[in-house]
């Protein structure tokens, strides 16, 4: 008897200690969660920054005899063999007919760094990298170390300054090219320069994504249209949702009787907010660009038809479908605010004389106000993240013309727009040249992911700090 | 770049003297401007296109060095299709309708009803459609036979059986890579009907494709796998894949090289075409004026060259600047 | 109406605009809850011609598209359910206090990446890698658990002193370094491990003896990539359940001689069960929805296939790349159409399930807190 009982004891000695693994599980699963959104960020920040950074140039000599010059990407091993391949950057696309080269690595004879590799970043055919011969500026010739100071002194001036002329340019193999000044971005000689002058360098490198437009067929340049492109659609979307979002939850919280029906539309209403992105794209595509759209062109625009002006996406659809997308977002956060103001004020206010549109104005708005905004920053944060539905419609690969300008009536619902996300997709998917452009690629999402997560912890900290105001009240 | 301007301005009709010599002038004022300044004459205006999405990276590069040169020019490009094309020019919206094919009858008549007269058809490159494999993959040439078997589920072009091992093929009996991986474009693109027109012989496709939604992106799936094999547009070639030769119709292996695709020996190589809305007898505002005199120069076709499309043969740029 | 007690002259004028505004707040709100009703009614008209004529060659078109969706899910579903309870479960149950006002706004902001950037990460960057090191990604999976496991153990055998500075309420926390450098070592052994016990190259053994296919955007990496999008959800409103349970049973249980661990598994996980059941439900709205990630991880390839190395196409991913080019009025867009119907109503009605049994689950708990 004893010995059976002492048997249970052990046995569930032994199952306790087995049991407390589990508790450690659960712990890794939050443990892997972070490690998972960390890597994301770090691969993101490494990635998408690093590529400003100006890389060390090298002189490669293959056992062939083959000399090329570029920077080291990455490595794979080879198929079916022994051994690791390099991928190189090479640029001269418009001699090479390509940017890269795959060479394995034990045909590498040699890697040198000379100090006078440069690297001219140019118009469209991007990065030239080899030597710099010399510059032809009318009559005027210069050679050798001159010409880089020249060329270094003529970057610095504005284009609009800068004389024409030519650069003789050399590549290590001995092809010669001549360059027009005018397509000169920028050049760099990245093996001289102090860590300094790079950090600089990349700065202004991180400042031209920001600011330029993309060039080369979005492989080269920067994001500024997809950035003005994606704010103006959010901010007429938190136009058109805001005022919308209250009236309906001013109308399910004060005024609608609240019943059986309320509490079903309140449940319908919260479960919009669960149903996938891309049927709000479908229902933009179907009602408003095909439907309203297609009206509006045979009431008002019927002399470019068969050529559609609102009957294709644009800015309008595009901030109207995102408006109904995030049209649940705004009503839910509104309401948990409302109810949460005590039905004390509302009553005060009410037997102090006040009709029921005093009283909302007066009290009850201005007490929800940090609700409605936490809402419509959700609302935001959700939209800029969104691409699915805009690839219905609106969104384009490439608009040059931005939908503001100085041309009457300078805002222009009916065109079509950049996004940051669709721009991200368009440029890893449909680029000339995916690997070229996988930096700008990582940038870009650097960029998005950023914006987005700057947006959800201002809302974090705004229902934070309101809920922390009302432990106080109560 | 002044010659073909010339040309291009003097396809000559009788026309009133006015018009006659003011188009004069502006020709005197096109070659003497530049040499009197040192810079090229001022162009202005808008360039709208409308059409194609495989010739939306080439259009942008001529538009691009265009507007290098003339910076009041202004770009509006809009790939959305070849077959959004014809719409457009008929409306009136643009004048340059770029288009990976040519137009069918239905769109040439429908145009013609419309205008009274034909638009002028351009060629302006060539492409082609490539059949890519891995860097690595010994696999060097394909009959057309085998591409059927290996992509299609009809095998119309007269295959025998299907292929879906590597080891079924002979170059790369030892290449142990299993299944092929296939790789291709999504329905909606014009790459996917060519592909299913021209190499399959109208068959259908297997139905384990991965169908991705850019030629690129085919092109970097099958540079990443060792085991894989897609189709893609010329112009999308990188050195992560390697492009195999196809036997043409007399049996001789020809590799997607640029002399191949120029004159047509390859058996994928297509025209890429653009149709200029042009009333007879009238010239085009000077910003399109420039832009075709630009494509059909030496330097618009090394533009097309370095986008990794195969210039045009003198002989049909001659032809085209004559007309 | 009863008349005014205060004589003013801006008595009626106030009344008047009382009742405007109540009436267009009114207007307003039931015009904006008849827009979100649209979206339902136009979907089924559109479908209509479809469903009506009952093509069933149309309907076949679709069936491999709802099976790619269901699989994309479910891969989804299986790497997210058991970490995102676990999550759950560690921040509500063990965690301290202080450390889970900073871990669980961390954990939301998982939500917060665009679906487009985890897309990307997984169909160009984690695909390729996975199939160059397909030993080591498999060996990682099995070999995570078993190391935190591992970890369990060492912290038991372990001296007081380590363990007060180690605590397990801690534990979310100092693991991440412990899992790095697992991690670590797992991708430094899983060539050797390949070359001793798979004979040199794990997809020719598995194409070789078992006759399996190895794609590289498969239903294993949309699993993944999808996962990491639908864990926070699950996660957060998870937590949220299992933080309600009154802790009077928790209490009550250990009272009774139950383990702490006993306690939370059989008291607190059942009575907070409904509320994990309608988060994993929610989880599951969220994953048959999601579109970015699913078109750019998965290869597009319309199969029936069952196989975790192969890939799939789902409705979402078919709607946003053929619906721009299909015309209107045809079939195709009748078809895609239809497609967004079945999602619309899918979703509908997992969240109004998930919704319904919420809210009896706090009607249930605020009773019992009411009775303690």
């Amino acid at each position: 008897m004893t010995s059976a009982s002492a048997r249970v004891v052990s046995r569930a000695a032994r199952f306790s200690r087995l049991n407390t693994l589990w508790p450690w599980l659960c712990a890794a699963s939050v443990a892997l969660s972070l490690l998972m959104l960390g890597a994301l960020l770090t691969l993101l920040l490494v990635r998408g920054l690093g590529h400003f950074w100006p890389a060390t140039l090298e002189e490669v000599t293959l056992s062939s005899g083959e000399t090329f010059a570029g920077h080291a990407v990455r490595e794979v091993p080879l198929p079916q063999q022994e051994g690791d391949e390099r991928l190189y950057f090479t640029g001269n696309q418009d001699i090479e007919g390509a940017r890269w080269r795959w060479v394995a690595i034990e045909q590498i004879v040699e890697r040198a760094q000379p100090t006078d590799l440069i690297r001219i970043d140019r118009s469209p055919w991007g990065d030239f990298i080899g030597h710099l011969v010399a510059i032809e500026q009318g009559d005027q010739r210069w050679a050798g170390d001159a010409a880089w100071q020249q060329l270094t002194a003529l970057l610095a001036l504005p284009a609009s300054q800068r004389q024409a002329g030519q650069l003789l340019l050399t590549t290590v193999d001995g092809q010669t090219l001549r360059q027009p000044l005018a397509n000169v971005a920028s050049a760099q000689a990245p093996n001289t320069m102090a860590w300094r002058q790079k950090t600089y360098a990349w700065g202004e490198g991180v400042w031209r994504f920001l600011s330029e437009g993309p060039r080369a067929a979005n492989t080269h340049g920067g994001v500024w249209p997809a950035i003005f492109g994606t704010v103006l659609m959010v901010i007429l979307m938190s136009v058109i949702v805001t005022p919308f979002g209250v009236l309906a939850a001013i109308y399910l919280n004060e005024i609608a009787h609240q019943g059986r029906l309320t509490r079903l539309v309140r449940i319908g209403v919260r479960n919009l907010a669960g149903v996938p992105s891309i049927v709000y794209g479908v229902f933009g595509l179907g009602v408003f660009v095909y439907g309203i759209g297609g009206s509006l062109d045979e009431w008002f625009f019927s002399d470019t038809l068969p050529s559609p002006t609102f009957g294709t996406g644009g800015l309008l659809w595009a901030s109207l479908t995102l408006a109904l997308l995030t049209l649940p977002v705004v009503i839910v956060a509104t309401e948990e605010g409302l109810a949460r103001i005590p039905e004390a004020q509302r009553e005060g206010a009410v037997a102090l004389g006040a009709t029921r549109l005093e009283m909302l104005t007066r009290i009850v708005l201005p007490m929800a106000a940090p609700a409605m905004l936490t809402g419509v920053i959700l609302a935001v944060a959700r939209a800029a993240g969104e691409v699915a539905p805009l690839m219905l419609v609106g969104v384009a690969k490439l608009a040059p013309q931005m939908p503001i300008d100085g041309e009457f009536p300078y805002l222009h619902l009916e065109r079509k727009f950049m996004h940051l996300g669709y721009h991200l997709f368009d440029t890893a998917f449909h680029g000339e040249d995916v690997q070229a452009a996988i930096p700008l690629v990582y940038a870009t999402a650097l960029l998005l992911v950023l914006i987005v997560l700057m947006l959800n912890i201002t809302a974090i900290f705004l229902r934070h700090y309101l809920s922390r105001q009302r432990g106080n009240e109560c | 770049m002044n010659t073909p301007v010339h040309t291009l301005l003097t396809q000559a009709s009788p026309l009133p003297l006015k018009r006659f010599l003011l188009r004069w002038m502006v020709i005197i004022l096109a070659l003497v401007a530049p040499l009197a300044s040192g810079q090229p004459a001022a162009i202005s205006g808008t360039l709208g296109a409308v059409g194609s999405d495989t010739m939306a990276g080439l259009m942008l590069r001529w538009g691009e060095t265009l507007t290098t040169r003339h910076p009041d020019v202004t770009l509006q490009f809009q790939a959305s299709g070849s077959a959004s094309a014809p719409p457009a020019l008929m409306a009136g919206t643009t004048r340059l309708g770029p288009m990976s094919r040519p137009m069918t009858a239905d769109e040439r008549d429908n145009f013609i009803e419309r205008y009274g007269y034909p638009p002028l058809e351009l060629k302006v490159a060539r492409d082609a459609l490539i059949v890519v494999v891995h860097r690595h993959n010994p696999l060097r040439a394909l009959t057309r036979q085998q591409v059927d078997a290996i992509f299609s589920t009809s095998r119309a072009c007269g295959g025998e059986t299907p292929i879906r091992r590597w080891e079924q093929l002979p170059a790369t009996r030892d290449w142990s890579f299993g299944r092929i991986a296939l790789h291709g474009r999504n329905l909606a693109s014009g790459t996917h009907g060519l592909f299913q027109e021209r190499a399959l012989c109208d068959g259908q496709f297997r139905s384990d494709i991965s169908e991705h939604p850019g030629s690129s992106a085919v092109v970097a799936a099958v540079g990443e796998s060792a085991n894989a094999m897609g189709y893609a547009g010329f112009n999308h070639l990188t050195p992560a894949v390697h492009a195999v030769s196809l036997y043409n119709d007399d049996g001789t292996a020809v590799p997607p090289d640029e002399a191949a695709i120029q004159n047509g020996d390859y058996p994928l190589s297509r025209y890429l075409y653009l149709y200029v809305n042009l009333p007879p007898g009238e010239t085009l505002p000077p910003a399109e004026e420039a832009l075709l005199a630009l494509i059909l120069s030496d330097e618009g076709q090394q533009i097309a060259r370095a986008s990794g499309f195969v210039p045009l043969t003198t002989d049909v740029l001659n032809a085209q600047q004559i007309q | 109406m009863t008349p005014p007690r205060l004589t003013s002259a801006r008595q009626p004028l106030r009344l008047l605009q009382d009742r405007v505004a109540t009436g267009l707040i009114t207007a307003g709100g039931v015009g904006v809850l008849l827009a979100i009703l649209a979206i339902g009614i136009f979907l089924v008209w559109e479908a209509l011609p479809l469903l009506a004529i009952g093509d069933t060659l149309a309907l076949a078109k679709l069936s491999p598209l709802a099976w790619g969706t269901l699989k994309a899910a479910l891969a989804a579903l299986l790497f997210a359910i058991p970490v995102a309870l676990g999550a759950a479960i560690y921040s509500a149950l063990f965690m301290s206090p202080r450390l889970r006002t900073r871990i669980k706004p961390a954990l939301e902001m998982m939500e917060a990446v665009p679906g487009v950037v985890v897309g990307f990460i997984a169909g160009l960057i984690l695909a390729p890698w996975v199939e160059r090191h397909l030993t080591s990604a498999l060996v990682l999976i099995i070999w995570l658990p078993l190391s935190a496991g591992l970890a369990g153990l060492l912290w038991q055998l372990a001296k007081t002193r380590l363990r007060r500075r180690l605590p397990l309420s801690w534990a979310g926390l100092w693991l991440v370094p412990w899992l790095v450098f697992m991690v670590a070592i797992a991708l430094w052994l899983a060539p050797w491990f390949e070359q001793q016990w798979l004979g040199g190259d794990l997809r020719h053994l598995l194409d070789q003896r078992f006759g399996i296919d190895y794609a590289t955007r498969n239903a294993m990496i949309v699993g993944i990539a999808m996962g990491f999008a639908v864990i926070p959800s699950i996660y957060s409103l998870a937590e949220d359940a299992l933080a309600d349970v009154p802790a009077s049973l928790i209490e009550g249980a250990q009272a009774l001689g139950a383990s702490r661990w006993q306690a939370l598994w059989k008291v607190a996980l059942t009575a907070a069960g409904p509320g994990i059941f309608s988060a994993v439900m929610i989880g599951a709205g969220r994953a048959v929805g999601e579109t970015m990630i699913v078109l750019m991880a998965s290869g597009n390839t319309a199969l029936f296939s069952a196989s975790p190395f192969e890939g799939m196409r789902s409705m979402a991913a078919a709607i946003a790349i053929e619906l721009p080019e299909a015309s209107p009025g045809g079939q195709t867009y009748h078809l895609l159409i239809l497609a967004a119907l079945v999602l619309f109503i899918f979703t509908f009605l997992v969240n109004t399930l998930a919704e319904v049994v919420r809210q009896r689950l706090r009607r249930r708990y605020r009773q019992m807190g009411g009775i303690s």
